[in-house]
């Protein structure tokens, strides 16, 4: 129930790693530790041997007790418990358990060791890796999948690694030196153990098939309950507003109903396996103890070896009752791993060319010649030529959703043109390093992207090194010192996790702030639309009027008056840029333009 | 564990049956040890076959009774803990249906739905531990002390002794994990946080060049929770080993002792035998309890959660319902001596500009603020103050104003989402703190500012605002709210599926749907909350002229943030810091309201201001 497997058909999709590749990947990151996990697993082995030879040793004891026993029951003369021996054994016994214990302890220490850094080395290069990918990586896989790995699959693969690992080289460790602790003890008492090994397989097999699929019955009601709850928790408003507060419950009860009779079901099949596992054991220790205490007057083994041997039949139950419990964790682990390396693989973005840019003295012209674009095969934007002085303002106007962020992704490469060239100062921004490019840009969106950190923090991350001063600079000139200065805290005031300890027109103040402080040579902004108020409004209005002066910058308008003192106006419409020029030339072609223009008087008309 | 035993009551025949089943496990448990011990003691030194033989077949019959326990106990366990999870489940959900939206703010939705779900599950998981392992527990320990006080009191007196010892020593693990899970767990928050806001902010990040800072941060993160984690996994993974440890030394004890008895004839060793069983599954079940202890705050953390959830009662109570009227109603029956007040304003005859021909003579209704005062449940100071204004069906009121001007605030009061703290809200002339909620909500056809959609089709996304809402009303109300072109393009049209959290209808499309909704139900009262913010212009205009034909026989109310969809308006209420800055039309405003002007101002052009 902790996470929700939702892959996307993207995602299934990806090539799907073979275990062996799977495994290969993970070495790699096991590698730098593989002493230390080496070692534990050597640490595991001395464990189980000691747990092995165990009963034996205590059988021998009691072995001893017992003809010390018989002699003194028929009255040998000078019979009495042989202490010297039992102390001889318990002496042993001691060693025996410290070892096992010490050994166990050591295992505990290196092996945490081994896989916490294993797994705090794989969320680092998934973190990494997610700065590396392609932007259009994300526009084909959701962000709950991507989180997902980091948090959940890493999480899982950790347990696998930390207890799965161990039970299963335990297991596997366990039935090798019990079963020739068995055959030592006795051949034909171990080939009657014996049986339980392959009978359980079949047992196991059973209800795992049965119960497999009612794991993913349930596994889908618990997909549709979450669903279900957020969903209603999330309209709670429009619940409580169309009065639908009892459709909803009968709707979460129905769900939660199908929900425990499903989970009941897969509980109650599943935990059907133990006992059925139980019982064979049970059985076959009923028929060892018989022929074991047959043997035992026929003097074939002596009384301990059958009172080990029966410890025996015990320590190799406890695996194989287990065997469908880990095995369905190794599967998780596996599907867990196949998601991890399946991102990490993913292809990245080139990091550009090798034209050496002096960033400094860019002038910052931007030509756009014949550009054709497309999110997918199709094209959006066919041909696309348009030229920007250094120091001119471009606005982008059209319709809600025409692809107007479409120029803003193209201008910082976080998507190639499919044909012709955009030029920064003549030279083709696809020979520039990445890094040179997006050194030129600031960028204010209307998505304020604020982490939650201190205001100034916030403020320098657009340029790291500056210094104090500069920060206070760069929001005094965005418009956002004094609002800063009442807060309790100023420039230290935290953001919270959801940013919403502060208003959505002083966040885009902030985030202009960011965007001054990295004195860039071109700015993209994208115009704050009705969610800000009147007065926050004019004040960014006036910070983004400060930073346009002498930079190129691009502006994702919607105010007529932006509009207006551009230099020049791009019409974009179903993502392709179907007018261009000043207001003036725009109004006198009389297409796109005009009627969105007129449009703004439409309320006139209602008078 | 309070929660747990209010919902257990529920199931007392399955627990009974649950705790009938466990003896059954015990019996084969110690039953086989026993048995094996007598075999030994009995028939190998009497060497009798037949003996031998009749208790190996006595061995395979209670292994028959105790798997049929087992699995009884498996039937019981798996029935209780889902049938327990899914009445707790039920009550949370009921619950947070009362709530009323300061409870549900309270809380967070997020928060609300792990509670609903991943705690209900860490109480199921719990549950499942004590019904198998923690109620075993005590019946093992209990029968095997018997049985091996029968054997040897003085051998289980050292058993009894390392008892303390261990239970102890679990106390202790549980005391110094805690806090270590508590921080692996913020730890993790921490890293899912930076990873998300990784997530969100690619653009950003890049266009800044600061993945190396990210980076950074996200080890530092990263490196905390790998340090949390080596401690609680080397803690918890070296419990285990000490604690057998424990055992084998008491069992060495144990033999040490065993052999003095026996020589001195006290003791057989077939006693030995068993009692050496009986000690391995004593201990091992206290071993088992032990998980009780590890699960144990996390359940109480789940449990307190949930409980949190249950014992919070909403501050808005339905009249009808409730006998005891609260603070707010017996307020406001103070102040009806001011209601008289309200004629000031000036009267205008509603209904008679209306050109439609179907409706009612009475279909004329007013909606009267009187002196209201409103504080949040949780504020100390007043977020509206002396606010009094009247609607009257046919008119267009709006509201504008700054952010925390209020204005959001003030509208939600009209369908009780909160309650005022003074003055009076009357529809009608009913204070609608008397009205029954239920009433009270169907007036009103409420547009929010975020728009939420339901899983399902369109058509039932819109039904939702009138459930027996004829296909001909609903394309009615599609085509008002400009959706029914952009429906018809769909290739399902008004059956087109809208997927869980409606990703695939765009936000303006989503807000047209959620006007259509409001529409469908032809109410008293329209509210639009800043609704058409995600529209472009020229649907806006276009939808706004739809609607002022559509509703001319209710009262409107629109909250905006642009002066140009609010312009037309029969008044205009300007809040500023609470209070009412200017009430009258736009043309009236933009000479009389120094706040109105400014506003105005900032948004149109100088021609446009000319013009008006």
């Amino acid at each position: 129930m902790r996470k929700q497997k939702t892959t996307t058909p993207a995602a299934d999709r990806s090539s799907k790693m073979t275990f062996r590749a799977c495994l290969k990947e993970l070495m790699a990151f096991v590698r730098p530790y593989r002493l230390k996990l080496g070692f534990a697993l050597f640490m595991v082995i001395i464990a189980n041997m000691t747990y092995a030879i165990n009963p034996m040793m205590e059988g021998r004891i009691t072995t001893q007790l017992a003809s010390d026993a018989e002699d003194i029951l028929s009255h040998v003369t000078g019979a009495h418990v042989q202490f010297d021996v039992i102390f001889r054994i318990i002496g042993i016994l001691i060693a025996l358990y410290l070892i096992k214990t010490v050994s166990q302890l050591l295992t505990a220490i290196f092996l945490t060791d081994a896989i916490q850094q294993t797994m705090h080395d794989i969320r680092n290069a998934l973190q990494k890796k997610i700065q590396r990918l392609p932007v259009k990586y994300f526009d084909d896989h959701a962000f709950g999948d991507l989180l997902s790995t980091v948090t959940n699959d890493v999480d899982t693969l950790s347990n696998a690694l930390q207890q799965t690992l161990t039970r299963v080289f335990a297991a596997v460790l366990t039935f090798i030196f019990v079963i020739s602790m068995m055959l030592y003890v006795n051949v034909w008492m171990t080939l009657v153990a014996l049986i339980i090994i392959p009978l359980t397989v079949i047992v196991t097999r059973f209800f795992v098939r049965h119960s497999q699929k009612l794991f993913d019955t349930q596994q889908k009601t618990v997909g549709e309950l979450n669903g279900t709850i957020t969903e209603l928790y999330g309209g709670f408003n429009e619940i409580l507003l169309f009065n639908k507060q009892e459709d909803s419950i009968a709707q979460f009860r129905d769900v939660n109903e199908r929900m425990a009779k499903s989970a009941f079901r897969a509980q109650f099949i599943s935990s059907l396996i133990s006992p059925f596992v139980s019982l064979i054991t049970y059985l076959t220790i009923g028929a060892v103890a018989v022929l074991g205490c047959f043997f035992v007057i026929s003097r074939t083994i002596t009384l301990g070896n059958l009172q080990a041997f029966i410890r025996y039949i015990w320590q190799i139950n406890d695996p194989l009752s287990q065997v469908s419990q880990l095995s369905s964790q190794v599967q998780a682990a596996f599907s867990a791993m196949n998601r991890i390396f399946t991102l990490l693989a993913a292809d990245e973005e080139d990091q550009g060319g090798q034209t050496a840019v002096d960033t400094g003295h860019i002038q910052g012209s931007v030509t756009f010649d014949h550009v054709q674009f497309g999110y997918d095969d199709e094209l959006l934007m066919n041909d696309v030529s348009f030229q920007v002085k250094p120091g001119q303002m471009v606005a982008i106007v059209g319709p809600t959703g025409a692809g107007k962020t479409t120029l803003m992704n193209l201008l910082l490469r976080f998507y190639d043109v499919k044909g012709g060239s955009i030029k920064i100062d003549g030279v083709d921004i696809r020979d520039m390093r990445r890094e040179d490019l997006r050194r030129l840009f600031s960028l204010v969106l209307q998505d304020t992207w604020l982490f939650a950190g201190s205001i100034f923090d916030n403020i320098r991350y657009g340029h790291l090194p500056a210094r104090k001063d500069e920060v206070v600079d760069a929001a005094k000139m965005a418009n956002i010192h004094h609002y800063i200065r009442t807060l309790s805290h100023g420039y230290d005031s935290l953001i919270n996790e959801e940013a919403n300890n502060i208003s959505q027109g002083e966040k885009q103040l902030l985030t202009i702030a960011r965007a001054i402080i990295k004195d860039p040579r071109i700015l993209v902004l994208d115009e704050a639309t009705s969610s800000v108020d009147t007065r926050l409004e004019r004040m960014l209005q006036e910070a983004m009027q400060k930073v346009m002066a002498g930079r190129t910058s691009f502006v994702i308008a919607h105010r007529l008056s932006t509009i207006r003192n551009a230099d020049l106006i791009l019409v974009v419409q179903n993502g392709d840029i179907i007018e261009q020029g000043t207001h003036d030339e725009l109004l006198a072609q009389k297409g796109t333009y005009e009627k969105l223009y007129h449009s703004q008087f439409a309320n006139q008309d209602f008078d | 564990m309070k929660l747990i035993l209010r919902y257990l009551k529920h199931y007392k025949g399955l627990l009974v049956l649950n705790i009938i089943a466990i003896f059954g496990f015990a019996l084969v448990e110690l039953g086989i040890p026993t048995i094996v011990s007598e075999m030994i003691d009995n028939g190998v030194m009497n060497q009798d076959k037949t003996y031998l033989i009749r208790m190996g077949l006595l061995i395979a019959v209670i292994a028959v009774i105790g798997v049929t326990g087992t699995i009884l106990l498996g039937f019981c366990c798996a029935k209780i803990s889902t049938s327990v999870t899914r009445d707790i489940r039920d009550d949370v959900f009921v619950k947070v249906s009362s709530f009323s939206p300061h409870e549900m703010n309270q809380f967070g939705v997020s928060s609300l739905i792990t509670r609903t779900n991943n705690d209900a599950f860490q109480i199921m998981m719990f549950l499942n531990v004590i019904l198998r392992t923690a109620l075993l527990t005590p019946v093992m320990v209990i029968i095997s002390f018997t049985l091996t006080i029968r054997a040897s009191l003085s051998l289980s007196l050292i058993i009894a002794s390392t008892v303390p010892v261990i239970v102890i020593g679990v106390i202790i693990v549980a005391k110094i994990s805690g806090p270590i899970s508590d921080r692996q767990q913020k730890s993790l928050d921490a890293i899912n946080r930076i990873f998300r806001e990784n997530l969100t902010g690619i653009r950003v990040i890049r266009a800044f060049n600061n993945d190396a800072y990210e980076s950074q941060r996200f080890d530092r993160e990263n490196s905390h929770f790998m340090k949390q984690s080596k401690n609680l996994f080397k803690l918890m993974s070296a419990t285990e080993p000490v604690f057998f440890l424990l055992m084998n030394i008491a069992a060495l004890i144990i033999y040490y002792t065993a052999s003095v008895m026996i020589d001195h004839q006290t003791l057989l060793v077939g006693q030995l035998v068993a009692f050496m069983e009986y000690l391995f599954h004593a201990m091992f079940s206290v071993m088992l309890f032990c998980m009780v202890f590890m699960m144990y705050p996390r359940a109480n953390i789940s449990a307190k959660r949930i409980l949190a959830v249950l014992e919070t009662n909403p501050v808005i109570h339905n009249p009808a319902a409730s006998d005891a009227p609260e603070a707010p109603v017996q307020a406001s029956q103070n102040l009806t001596d001011v209601s008289g007040n309200k004629q000031r304003l000036q009267k205008k005859l509603c209904g008679a500009s209306s050109g439609m021909t179907t409706i009612q003579q009475q279909n004329c209704h007013r909606l009267v603020f009187d002196h209201v005062d409103f504080v949040y449940p949780d504020g100390d100071e007043a977020v509206l103050k002396d606010i009094s204004f009247e609607a009257r069906s046919g008119q267009t009121t709006a509201f504008i104003g700054s952010t925390g001007s209020g204005k959001s605030s003030l509208i939600r009061l009209i369908p009780r989402f909160y309650d005022i703290a003074s003055g009076k809200i009357t529809i009608d002339g009913q204070d609608i703190a008397a009205m029954d909620l239920h009433e009270l909500r169907d007036k009103i056809g409420f547009v929010p500012q975020r728009a939420n959609l339901f899983s399902g089709t369109i058509a039932d996304n819109i039904r939702f605002g009138k459930p027996d809402a004829t296909m001909e009303e609903i394309k009615r109300a599609a085509r008002i709210a400009q959706a029914y072109d952009f429906i018809m393009e769909k290739p399902h049209q008004l059956n087109e599926r809208i997927v869980e959290g409606a990703t695939n209808v765009s936000g303006g499309q989503k807000q047209r749907l959620s006007i259509a909704r409001a529409l469908v139900r032809r109410p008293e009262i329209y509210i639009y909350d800043d609704s058409f913010s995600a529209l472009d212009f020229k649907t806006d205009a276009a939808l706004r002229q739809a609607l002022k034909a559509e509703v001319s026989d209710a009262i409107v109310l629109i909250v905006a943030q642009r002066v140009s969809t609010i312009m037309d308006a029969d008044q205009i209420i300007v809040l500023n810091e609470g209070r009412i800055a200017g009430i009258g039309t736009h043309r009236q405003l933009l000479q009389s309201c120094p706040i109105y002007h400014e506003i105005a101002a900032s948004q149109l052009s100088e021609e446009e201001l000319q013009y008006a």
